[in-house]
């Protein structure tokens, strides 16, 4: 009986893999193609899902994708539906006040998609008209700090790419991986849409795993991951598969 | 007989118990004091962050409140021929409006608010402001079209009767007397119907219109301060609706002076 239950225990572990690692539920808007997106089959996919796993594997977790649209993430966050978000969220001085965040994961920089014909350089090129950014990102906040622009948010990234390419807004702002999945690899927006410009007055933004406030340990398993897997250069080859650079 | 007629005033809850009981305590009257107290204790105590969003709503309020106008006024002209459409002899007619209303009742607001914004931009680009009073008229002409239907059949079959023996034809016997009587029952329930398409504009937010909602939810995306957003939020769309609905009373009062005996 003994042996029976023992060998039952064994064969469980192993079938699980490593049943004790800790599971990591992590909270993702699943609308920002090449980072993380919805694939045909439905799956959550991207670079940040390819990464937290090489992560979970180096830190032993197991991470876990829940979709939540972008609107009410951080509140989620703050009412613990889950651990962490992993939904390319730039880190800043706000967001700091709010959440704790992981050492950064990715580097972007704010990129400007306007039509192939506009002649526009710059966000500044495009005073009185009107451009479009995703609810609360930090491309939104870019076209607010511009004088003269009309800023409209939408809910996801895609719906403002769509206004573009109908011709209701002259300009999209957003991080510049997204930029360059619609405006160079999408095959219904390629051909009408290109990049502005990269935005040279933004700084340099990084992307981190939003943690709730004070759960180091969580913390702590995202960052072992991460620096493990910058180390063993696995960043490279995901980076190669989603991104191409 | 005066006492035991049924009045429908449902757009005020002073009205359920008895009616024209017009008593100090109403439930308007209370929820009226309770909605403003709140937002004067929030916007003069409180301050911050509400007096920092507050600066934020007011063009938000104001395109709300146009595309209610806007939509009302619209919805009840579509619901007028809607409904006479409804009941019309003529069979193409009557087949047209009984197919719009069950088409537009089959289909979520929001759904035809997404259709209208970016599905038909491949043939004709509305621009937001049309696409949501349009989205909004359209749906609600459906329903105002029932009310309309309704309130004319409530009408007795006599008065039509009368007036075509007076000489009156189909038309003139709709506009000065059918009508006129019909508006009495009509009014409420339009009322209601006004006052949940205010409520319903809301989902124009959707279309990156910058409604009361989506200033709200631009401020909570961004300062994490979502119990304090949606609070005053909720609030400033309350005060907003018991106004409207005050005003539907008082339009009840006054057409109630000529109640038939």
């Amino acid at each position: 009986m003994y042996r029976a239950i023992s060998l039952m225990v064994l064969a469980m572990s192993l079938l699980t893999g490593n049943a004790w690692a800790k599971t990591i539920v992590f909270a993702t808007d699943a609308t920002w193609p090449p980072m993380e997106f919805v694939d045909e089959n439905r799956r959550v996919v991207g670079f940040a899902v390819d990464y937290m796993e090489a992560a979970g594997r180096e830190a032993g977790f197991t991470p876990v994708f829940k979709v939540v649209a972008w609107d009410g993430i951080f509140a989620g966050l703050a009412a613990d539906k889950y651990d962490a978000i992993c939904s390319s969220v730039s880190i800043t001085e706000e967001r700091r006040k709010a959440m704790d965040f992981s050492i950064p994961y990715f580097e972007v920089r704010q990129a400007l998609v306007v039509n192939r014909d506009s002649s526009a350089d710059g966000l500044e090129d495009l005073k009185g008209k009107r451009v479009g950014a995703q609810i609360a990102t930090t491309g939104y906040f870019a076209v607010r700090k511009v004088d003269g622009i009309e800023p409209r948010s939408y809910d996801e990234i895609g719906l403002a790419i769509e206004d573009l390419y109908n011709g209701r807004i002259d300009g999209v702002v957003c991080d510049d991986p997204v930029a360059a999945q619609y405006a160079l690899r999408n095959k219904k927006y390629r051909d009408s849409l290109k990049i502005g410009t990269i935005i040279e007055s933004g700084d340099v933004e990084y992307y981190g795993i939003a943690i709730k406030k004070g759960d180091t340990e969580t913390l702590n398993l995202v960052n072992e991951g991460i620096k493990a897997v910058k180390a063993k250069g696995l960043d490279k080859e995901i980076l190669n598969k989603w991104i191409g650079r | 007989m005066a006492e035991k007629q049924v009045t429908i005033e449902v757009s005020d809850g002073a009205a359920i118990p008895r009616t024209g009981d017009r008593g100090l305590v109403s439930a308007w009257r209370l929820s009226f004091l309770i909605a403003l107290a709140l937002f004067l204790y929030l916007i003069v105590f409180r301050q911050e962050p509400y007096l920092r969003l507050l600066k934020l709503l007011p063009d938000g309020i104001i395109v709300t409140l146009e595309v209610t106008c806007a939509s009302i006024g619209l919805s009840v002209v579509i619901g007028l021929f809607t409904g006479l459409g409804r009941l019309s002899r003529n069979r193409l007619v009557n087949l047209v409006a009984s197919t719009y209303v069950e088409v537009v009742r089959g289909i979520p607001l929001l759904v035809q608010l997404f259709y209208l914004y970016y599905a038909l931009a491949r043939f004709v680009l509305l621009p937001d402001m049309a696409a949501a009073v349009i989205g909004m008229s359209v749906c609600y002409g459906a329903y105002m079209g029932e009310v309309f239907r309704a309130g004319i059949q409530s009408i007795d079959r006599g008065q039509t009767e009368a007036a075509m023996s007076l000489g009156l034809n189909r038309m003139q016997t709709m506009f000065s007397v059918i009508l006129p009587q019909a508006w009495r029952t009509i009014l409420p329930p339009v009322g209601n119907e006004s006052i949940a398409l205010l409520k319903d504009t809301s989902l124009v937010s959707i279309l990156a219109v910058s409604d009361l909602l989506r200033r709200g939810r631009e401020f909570a995306a961004e300062s994490f301060l979502y119990f304090e957003t949606y609070t005053l939020i909720a609030i400033v769309y309350l005060l907003i609706t018991l106004i409207l609905s005050k005003l539907v009373s008082l339009m009840e009062e006054r057409l109630g002076q000529y109640e038939r005996p």
